[in-house]
């Protein structure tokens, strides 16, 4: 049976609140998911306070005020800060978003940090996305050709370029597929609003030429057909992408190619 | 070296994420549907009980006519139209439209509104003919 | 602890080529149950507070019958596939998985033979 609970060595306890900065007078409470591999305990949720006048203005700013000002164990993944490497993914205030691109003004109350649901702990907020990617490999996310190769380049007109708009912007956050509760409780075997999008984004591209295999190889109850347009992605997306559309093209060519 | 990814802790879910109304009605869309496959036994019940004759059928009747009886029934009217228009929502969203972030909570909140309104409709129509 | 790598089990089995049958199938009793939902609905405001010699009447009438017949036979076949999917999505041993598909089989079957036993008895008057 699918464990809707987590398993006990998931349970969360009461972490430790730390002291607030001294002489701030504005501050704002984040209670940050915490896990360590190296003391055998469970996970726990600490508060801290950032110093909002000493602090830039979205939720990374402060993770990075507690990592150099606080606590500098807490671990997360971070890179451009400006929403397009995908690396600071995680939960906020109840849904997955990117740590750079979130306000802390967008946020009322004290900012509640977790990791992407759903998937293993390495540390702290960064989720174990190995089957994600490999998931991501099995798509074969790349141009098939089997036309001998022009001098130049493959070409497109416009309108076929015009389709990519919306799937190429993907960046592969994870936002999406661990917001999907059908992702949650079968991702071994379900591919994923993410993934699927991508798988999209070469089906519909009018260079490659292995569409058919592309299909056959996502036609399958659960690669596939574990979509219950559940529609998480779509509202969960900080790129402001549409999974779940995506995912019904497929589904649509899939009839179609049939009747 | 140890092996560190065996114990690794899986990251929490359900408790920590916050529904919005197509997440909501997702849930709601499956869970109407288990119930309506448990009522199909009510159906079968009801006609077996008319065909076996007056005696069996009055007794039947008398259960879904009791005040038990009429709340699985109210419930049951709901679930078959909620799940109904649920059904519509996903007919439209199968044609590729209605999937925009926004567009698709219009959709479950209208499918709440309607299976509400349109139970009450047949509750309606249902007592106003006895009379 | 396994050491395949992540890829080899990603592919795992490889693709059933198959789910769009039962995506289709599921749309097209979908489609197929809206009217005859509505008709089942409005046939129990009607009928619900009539005698037996009532009912008995109304589904001695070849059309109520049949229409009867076909709103069992599309929500029951729709009841089926959409219990598959969840068992599916719930129920992850292999073993019990082929139980509780087989299981509900045998419920929409046994259901339907009842149900339709029943229509087919009043149809044919009672």
């Amino acid at each position: 049976m699918v464990e809707l609970t987590l398993p006990k060595n998931s349970q969360i306890t009461a972490g430790k609140t730390w002291p607030k900065p001294e002489g701030a007078t504005n501050t704002r409470e984040f209670r940050v998911y915490r896990w360590s591999p190296d003391d055998g305990a469970n996970p726990r949720i600490d508060t801290f306070h950032i110093d909002v006048d000493d602090c830039g203005p979205m939720v990374l700013d402060g993770l990075l005020w507690i990592k150099n000002k606080i606590d500098a164990t807490l671990t997360l993944r971070r890179s451009c800060r400006e929403g397009i490497c995908g690396s600071c993914a995680m939960n906020i205030d109840g849904t997955n978003t990117l740590a750079c691109t979130k306000g802390l003004d967008e946020i009322d109350g004290a900012v509640k940090i977790y990791p992407l649901p759903h998937l293993p702990v390495v540390k702290d907020l960064v989720p174990d996305l190995t089957n994600f990617y490999a998931q991501h490999r099995s798509i074969e996310p790349w141009l098939k050709t089997v036309s001998p190769e022009p001098a130049k380049e493959w070409r497109q007109s416009h309108d076929d370029r015009a389709k990519l708009d919306g799937l190429y912007e993907c960046i592969l956050c994870a936002c999406c597929s661990a917001s999907c509760p059908s992702y949650w409780w079968n991702g071994d075997r379900y591919l994923g609003p993410a993934v699927l999008l991508q798988a999209y984004r070469w089906l519909i591209d009018s260079r490659d030429e292995a569409t058919g295999e592309r299909l056959d190889n996502l036609e399958d109850p659960f690669r596939l057909y574990r979509c219950h347009t559940i529609m998480n992605c779509a509202q969960t997306c900080p790129k402001g992408l549409n999974p779940a559309k995506a995912i019904a093209e497929i589904k649509k060519m899939m009839v179609e190619r049939r009747v | 070296m140890t092996n560190v990814s065996r114990n690794r802790p899986l990251s929490p879910h359900l408790t920590v994420w916050r529904p919005t109304i197509t997440y909501v009605m997702s849930i709601v869309h499956r869970i109407t549907g288990v119930a309506l496959y448990a009522g199909t036994l009510l159906v079968a019940a009801w006609l077996i009980a008319a065909a076996s004759g007056p005696e069996s059928f009055e007794r039947v009747n008398a259960l879904f006519g009791s005040l038990i009886g009429r709340l699985v029934l109210l419930g049951y009217t709901w679930a078959l139209m909620h799940h109904m228009l649920g059904g519509l929502r996903h007919l439209v969203w199968d044609t590729g439209r209605g999937l925009g972030k926004y567009e698709s909570r219009k959709f479950g909140w209208a499918t709440i509104a309607g299976s509400v309104t349109l139970t009450i409709l047949i509750w309606i129509a249902g007592f106003a003919l006895r009379s | 602890m396994s050491m395949r790598t992540p890829l080899s089990r990603v592919r795992g089995l490889g693709s059933a080529h198959e789910g769009t049958d039962h995506f289709w199938r599921q749309r097209l009793t979908a489609v197929a149950n809206i009217p005859l939902m509505l008709f089942f609905v409005i046939f129990l405001v009607r009928y619900s507070d009539a005698t037996h010699a009532e009912v008995v009447a109304a589904l001695a009438n070849p059309f109520v019958a049949v229409v009867f017949g076909l709103m069992l036979v599309s929500g029951l076949f729709h009841m089926r596939l959409g219990m598959q999917i969840v068992l599916e999505d719930y129920v992850h041993g292999e073993g019990a998985k082929i139980v509780v598909l087989m299981l509900n089989t045998f419920f929409t079957i046994a259901v339907g033979a009842v149900a339709l036993f029943a229509v087919l008895k009043l149809g044919f008057g009672g």
